[in-house]
Order: C-alpha cells, then sequence, then structure tokens
C-alpha cells in the first residue's frame, strides 16, 4: 500500500486572508488529494462509502489484469493460507481464459477476488478528512484501512501540521469514545499514539 | 456583484489529466502526476480530449473566491448549486469554494452574473477547460 498527498489547498494563504475564520470554518474549503495505491479492492469499497469526497479509480473495464498472484492484497491472518492461493490462483486461470476467449474485461472480471490490488486519486475536503480519520483510524477500523488512514494522516500531519494537529481517531479528537458498547476499551492508548 | 479567484489547488490540469489516464492506463496515479508535471503539452493534449459529462475527472481540486453579493444573490446561487460551499465573511462578503465539476455544471444549466464570473475566473488555472466552457456558451 501507498498513499501520497499529490495537491492541497494552501491553508496559511486563507488563514492570513480570512483572519476572521477559525480553522473550522475553513475547513470546508480546503481540498486535500491522495494517490491511494496498491490497496484491495476490499478497501476500496469501504473508502467510498465516503461519500463526500471524489474519486478516480482504475478500471477493470479499460485495463486487463495481469499475474493476478503478484497483484493481491493478502491479509495477515491468511499469510499462510493455502486455500487463498489455490483460490487466486483458480481466479487468475478463470479471468485469462475468459479474456482469451474474447469475453469483456467488463464482464471477465467478474471472477476477480475482493483481494485484487487497486489504485485510485481520492480528493477529500478538510471537513470530510477529519470524519475520515476520525471512523478509520479507530481501533475498531478494519486492519487494511485503518494503515491507510494512518499513512495518509502522517502525511498531512508533515504537511501542515497546524491544521492536522488535532486530527486523529475520534476518541483523541472528542476526548471520549463515541462508540459506545463497541468501544475497544483502550482509549487512553490510542488517544496517547496520536498526540503530535 | 464581484467575484474574485483568491487561491486554488496546484497545477488543475496536470491533476485532471492525471485522473483521466488513472482509469485508463495500469500506471500508478503519483507515477503519472509526477511524469504530467515535466510535460505540460502531454497534458494539454489529455485535457484537451476530455469528456467533461464524465465530471470525476474535475473534482480533483478546489478553487476558493471572494464574492461580493447581496443575500438575494447568494441565496439563488445556494439554490441553483448544491456543490459550491459558501461562508458569510460580513454584511455583502462570502467566501465560495468548490472544485471544476461544480462551474462546469452550474455554468451548462444556469447563466447568471455569476455563473460569467466562475467561468471566467477560471481561465488562468484551467485553460483547457475554460476553452470548453467558452464553446457551450456560443
Amino acid at each position: 500500500m501507498n498513499a501520497r498527498l499529490l495537491a492541497h489547498t494552501p491553508y496559511e494563504e486563507l488563514r492570513d486572508g480570512f483572519s476572521e475564520l477559525d480553522l473550522r470554518q475553513l475547513l470546508p474549503h480546503l481540498a486535500y488529494t491522495f494517490a491511494v495505491e496498491k490497496i484491495s479492492r476490499a478497501c476500496s469499497h469501504q473508502l467510498i462509502r465516503h461519500r463526500v469526497a471524489s474519486f478516480s479509480q482504475q478500471s477493470q473495464r479499460y485495463i486487463t489484469v495481469k499475474r493476478l498472484n503478484e497483484r493481491v492484497v493478502k491479509p495477515p491472518t491468511v499469510d499462510q493460507s493455502e486455500t487463498f492461493d489455490e483460490l487466486v490462483r483458480k481466479a487468475s486461470e478463470a479471468y485469462q481464459k475468459l479474456v482469451e476467449s474474447g469475453v469483456p474485461r467488463e464482464d471477465a472480471r467478474f471472477v476477480l477476488p475482493n483481494a485484487t490490488e487497486t489504485s485510485l486519486l481520492m480528493t477529500m475536503d478538510g471537513a470530510a478528512l477529519f470524519h475520515f480519520f476520525g471512523l478509520r483510524c479507530c481501533n475498531r477500523a478494519q486492519w487494511e484501512i485503518r494503515r491507510l488512514a494512518d499513512a495518509m494522516l502522517t502525511q498531512c500531519r508533515d504537511t501542515e501540521p497546524e491544521v492536522f494537529e488535532n486530527a486523529g481517531p475520534y476518541c483523541y479528537m472528542l476526548g471520549r469514545c463515541p462508540e459506545g458498547r463497541f468501544t475497544c476499551g483502550d482509549m487512553a492508548e490510542a488517544v496517547e499514539r496520536y498526540k503530535p | 456583484m464581484k467575484l474574485e479567484l483568491v487561491a486554488h489547488t496546484p497545477n488543475v490540469e496536470t491533476m485532471i489529466a492525471t485522473s483521466m489516464l488513472t482509469t485508463t492506463s495500469g500506471a500508478q496515479p503519483s507515477t503519472l502526476h509526477d511524469r504530467l508535471l515535466t510535460k505540460p503539452e502531454k497534458v494539454r493534449e489529455v485535457v484537451g480530449r476530455a469528456e467533461v459529462q464524465h465530471g470525476n475527472i474535475l473534482e480533483h481540486n478546489r478553487l476558493v473566491w471572494i464574492l461580493e453579493a447581496t443575500s438575494d444573490e447568494v441565496l439563488e446561487a445556494t439554490l441553483d448549486t448544491s456543490f459550491l460551499t459558501f461562508t458569510r465573511l460580513d454584511e455583502t462578503r462570502w467566501l465560495v469554494s468548490g472544485n471544476l465539476r461544480a462551474v462546469v455544471e452550474y455554468a451548462q444549466n444556469r447563466k447568471t452574473p455569476l455563473t460569467d464570473a466562475l467561468v471566467a475566473s477560471v481561465k488562468g488555472v484551467a485553460p483547457g477547460i475554460h476553452r470548453f466552457l467558452e464553446d457551450i456558451k456560443r
């Protein structure tokens, strides 16, 4: 997985030009564009549920998936699983056979697994990005999207520390856990981890 | 009514070209972006064949304007388009922002002094898209 902040609105210009506005009021006017690369399709499905965002994703209608076994994301829990590897091999063979027999890529892709790698461009405004970090840096988030959110937050803090020093999982931002009975129970550790 | 572009994300058309090529080429978006930053002629060529009805390619940017307008003029704009964000600065000044898709779709659907000013304001940052908008006005 790779996440890189490619472009963003110049915060300091806006802060200095509109000193009557605080950060919370400026956030919706800021935007951040990331290259998100080599995540699984399972992860990109979670990502696009953040609807106040823009996505341009590699299309399986136009791009042929070659060497699927080298282009899958393998969760650590199945690292030693032959079942996983066998399924990927069979899916790869089926996909190749379908494409070679003339089936359009847009239909052949139906046999590809959720583990298939994908890359995309994603743009979020500042307010949506804070919400994304609130949910996806949380200990309860699924490991791949949490890893992605952490990588994005690190870059945002490196680039604009004044904006993002208070961004992180909701327990860090709010000083309380909003997950109710689903809380991880380890808020103190999470808060400590996200301190700049 | 007066509108001035005061800030924007850098290299707007480079990002449009990156977005277009991301969807159809096997290269990674960061690689495409870095390559395109050094090839302005390639950016012009790719953006020149953009099909702007595929609006998502126009969304990877943010333009920020200062608008001097009456409350009625701003109310009309907010009723016309859901995709521009307005923050009131004082009685007559507003901070407005949105992406190019919001500008293009607003200008395609309505012709007002504000849409004319929005279109004129993007000439410097997205000349290829500006040309498209000028063409549809004719």
